[in-house]
């Protein structure tokens, strides 16, 4: 495989989910690792022919036939472009690039997953390989926080898992729109205040998190006071991943690179590191 | 057996001898006293006794601005295919070997890069020895010391000491035998240099990212760039693309980037991670004296002094890189 | 493919951006396959604007009460507003000499005569509408052109330059005329783009591009004085094509 090189790729459906946020399929060559091997928190970079290329974490589950979902929020210089693709259209993908979340540490844990807004993309991802293997980890839990009503994304399909009991889910957003009564399974508050009332063992709980980094500190101080070790908590950091193979220099965090060290580090190795967390 | 040795007399032979094997570069006082790698032309002598070339030889290996992709529908992106020719390097002093190689170290690793790799493949290099200034550091970072070349030529009255480094430097060796004489005299104890020490290298704490310095530095700082473009090492590229004046061609452009600028660490929406030009200093003091990502723990700086000297405003990190690192650099 | 609809409007400026557009002869073939340059007057006659466009590249800056009608009018019918040329930017030469008492620069151009339109204060675009790119430069770089030309034709914005002339002077491995010249060369506070045209002819740089993002002025001013050249030098020179730097 040569990682300098993206593989064509096909648009094959692009599902609006908000005003500005669209879940993308693609499909490419059917078992290539791109697709077919990946870990949850891994990213591909993404190619929209003559507008550029952008790195982007998975959203959905490996497939052995070449699709790939991706969750994509069109406000940049390609991801603006990419909104008026329509099915069929060309684009080309490298990867998986970097480390994901480390699911081999997870078995016989309880899991938190928290995801901000658009972190919803990769845990999305987690969740679906924790489910695929329901049996090897104790509680799921998943809290998940938009600004707004809105702006929350998948939630019929969440609803639908909590409703199985596949999964402890709570939603929550900053504020309601004026229209908005507000649903009942989603509170009003910042995503922090959820783990307020968290009933939770910290020696057999690990958390994911993924989110705006102006969410990190306080989930991580309120995660600590809960009695979890910074080994047990994970954060994928978002950069600016350009090469994706620890070339061009843009995307370290202190001197780890988020590109092949990262983008998920533990709160361990993150430890010192000034702005590591937004 | 005893050093092989190279009359100065003979140098102008050397060259027009190395000449047969490839095109031969070395550095090159230009009509504007501007000191540049570039071909030596017949007849002509490089400019031996210049301490530094304005740009170093990585804008050999990585071209300030370049195309990597090109995209047509048909055959969608395909690598940018190049017709490299063989080039020797003459005269490279030790830090800047040291920079090819620390290059070597990024370009080359696991999954090398394709263009680097294939212009890598037909450089020669040819180190010789110099004597620092002021602005120099590299007598005391342990990379020039060691740093790998194909044939090294260390200066002793009258000539130079040559040495070989690798299978290519003895067939050149071979090639120019009739004109090495044996070396009767004493060869400096460091062959490469005539003074200076090596370092441990060691792994040291996050720099303090509160020392009002690094605010001094953003103060001055005219994010002009030349610091990062003249450095040996440093590597960063921005990533753009192009379309074509059709309705699907596009080329994917690499070039030369600095981390004092604005765009470096700006994500899509705007979110710049490294707001504060004070914040980017600290950044490029941890990529020059710490190592990012799996060179973490290895100095990119070759102490060649290019970036002290090329600074409109003067700005230096040595002072404060000394201080840190505890030691003189 | 669609060819896109564009329009190509100038104001107060002397046309020489859309002349460096009508200069792209080699590829003026090729773009009229993309483009439907409909409404485009100094290449075309009639000119009568119709319709909805998806770009318009509007050169110069704003002077005349019935130029805010025109670009207002362009905006509301176009997707995408571009601001062609130093002008259009920043104001350039037509407002060199704004803060100035608008009556004495008309007695001392015009003298008694009458001036048959009223004018104000050149304006850069982005005070009037909203500006979707820009492409600097007095005058634009042929290549900048065609690569947002291009761009366009696919939805695609130029992404926008931040780092200063110096950058691809040093690239291209020039002599630096402000520390080995002590010349008064703008590069330093002056956006890159041009690959240095000027500097690599051994000619100052003139700023003609516009500022740099974050230019830092104050130390620009001190290095300048080393060299010689007073505070009031250094701004009549950056305010011939930019009269918004403030010093």
């Amino acid at each position: 495989m040569n990682r300098d090189l993206p593989i064509p790729a096909v648009i094959s459906a692009i599902r609006p989910l908000t005003v500005d946020t669209s879940l993308v399929t693609l499909n490419t060559e059917p078992h290539h690792p791109v697709a077919s091997s990946f870990l949850p928190g891994q990213f591909l970079e993404l190619s929209l022919p003559g507008a550029g290329e952008f790195p982007v974490s998975y959203c959905g589950f490996p497939s052995v036939d070449g699709s790939i979902e991706l969750c994509i929020r069109h406000i940049g210089h390609v991801t603006g472009p990419l909104r008026t693709a329509v099915p069929g259209d060309a684009a080309a993908v490298r990867g998986p690039f970097g480390h994901g979340f480390p699911l081999l540490a997870y078995v016989g844990q309880d899991l938190l997953l928290i995801a901000g807004g658009l972190g919803i993309a990769p845990l999305r991802s987690l969740l679906l390989a924790l489910l695929a293997q329901r049996e090897l980890w104790g509680r799921l839990t998943l809290l998940y926080g938009a600004r707004e009503t809105g702006a929350l994304l998948f939630t019929d399909e969440l609803l639908e898992l909590q409703n199985r009991g596949m999964v402890e889910l709570q939603l929550t957003v900053d504020h309601l729109e004026h229209c908005f009564d507000g649903p009942p399974y989603c509170r009003v508050a910042l995503l922090p205040v959820l783990l307020d009332q968290l009933d939770l063992e910290p020696d057999r709980t690990c958390a994911a998190i993924c989110g705006p980094p102006v969410v990190y500190p306080l989930l991580v101080s309120r995660l600590r006071q809960l009695g979890l070790s910074d080994d047990r908590i994970h954060l994928s950091l978002e950069r600016r991943m350009k090469c994706g193979v620890g070339r061009c220099g843009h995307c370290a965090v202190g001197t780890r690179l988020c590109c092949v060290d990262g983008p998920v580090f533990s709160l361990a190795e993150l430890a010192g590191i000034e702005g590591a967390l937004g | 057996m005893a050093p092989q040795y190279i009359a100065n007399h003979n140098l102008p032979l050397l060259l027009e001898r190395l000449r047969r094997y490839a095109e031969l570069h070395g550095p090159v006082r230009g009509e504007d006293g501007v000191v540049r790698f570039a071909a030596i032309a017949p007849g002509t002598l490089p400019d031996l006794s210049a301490l530094r070339t304005l740009l170093p030889p990585k804008k050999y290996l990585l071209h300030p601005q370049e195309t990597i992709l090109n995209y047509t529908a048909a055959a969608g992106y395909q690598l940018q295919a190049e017709d490299v020719r063989s080039l020797i390097l003459f005269g490279l002093h030790p830090c800047d070997l040291a920079g090819i190689n620390y290059l070597d170290r990024v370009f080359l690793g696991d999954a090398p890069d394709p263009l680097y790799a294939a212009r890598r493949a037909t450089l020669t290099l040819i180190g010789i020895s110099c004597t620092p200034d002021e602005f120099c550091s590299c007598h005391i970072l342990p990379s020039p010391l060691n740093a790998l070349s194909d044939l090294f030529l260390c200066s002793v009255d009258e000539g130079l000491i040559v040495t070989s480094g690798s299978p290519r430097g003895d067939e050149l060796l071979d090639g120019v035998k009739d004109l090495l004489e044996e070396w009767e005299g004493a060869v400096p104890e460091d062959s490469r240099r005539f003074f200076g020490h090596a370092e441990a290298e060691q792994v040291r704490p996050e720099p303090d990212a509160t020392l009002p310095e690094w605010q001094e530095f953003a103060s001055h700082c005219l994010g002009c760039g030349a610091c990062s473009l003249c450095c040996p090492t440093c590597y960063c590229f921005d990533v753009l693309e192009f379309c074509g004046l059709d309705s699907c061609s596009a080329e994917r452009v690499r070039q030369w980037d600095n981390c004092l600028f604005k765009s470096h660490a700006e994500v899509a929406g705007g979110t710049n991670f490294r707001k504060e030009r004070a914040e980017r200093f600290l950044y490029r003091y941890r990529h020059k004296y710490r190592g990012f990502g799996p060179l973490q723990g290895v100095p990119s700086c070759v102490g060649c002094g290019r970036c002290r000297v090329v600074c409109p405003a003067g700005l230096d990190l040595r002072p404060l890189a000394e201080r840190l690192e505890g030691r003189p650099l | 493919m669609k060819k896109l609809r564009v329009a190509i409007a100038g104001l107060t400026a002397c046309s020489g951006c859309q002349l460096s557009l009508l200069n792209c002869e080699d590829e003026l073939p090729r773009m009229l396959e993309l483009f439907e340059f409909h409404y485009f007057p100094m290449a075309s006659s009639p000119a009568l604007m119709e319709g909805e466009y998806d770009a318009v590249l509007v050169e110069g800056c704003l002077s005349m009460p019935h130029e805010k009608e025109l670009l207002q009018e362009l905006r509301r019918r176009s997707r995408y507003l571009v601001a062609l040329g130093t002008c259009a930017v920043c104001g350039g030469v037509a407002a060199l000499r704004n803060g100035e008492e608008r009556e004495q620069l008309r007695q001392s151009v015009y003298g008694e005569n009458q001036v048959a339109s009223e004018t104000y204060e050149p304006l850069p675009l982005h005070r009037v509408v909203q500006v979707d790119a820009a492409v600097t430069g007095c005058p634009p770089e042929k290549e900048e052109l065609l690569r947002l030309l291009a761009g366009l034709a696919r939805g695609v914005l130029p992404v926008a330059i931040d780092y200063p002339v110096c950058t691809e002077c040093r690239m291209r491995e020039n002599l630096c005329l402000l520390t080995e010249r002590s010349a008064l060369c703008l590069g330093p506070l002056t956006l890159g783009g041009c690959s240095a045209r000027c500097p690599s002819l051994g000619v100052p740089c003139e700023g003609c591009r516009g500022p740099v993002p974050e230019a830092n002025l104050a130390e620009a001013l001190e290095i300048y004085a080393e060299k010689g050249f007073d505070k009031a030098t250094v701004r009549d020179r950056l305010r011939r094509f930019c009269p918004e730097w403030k010093l």
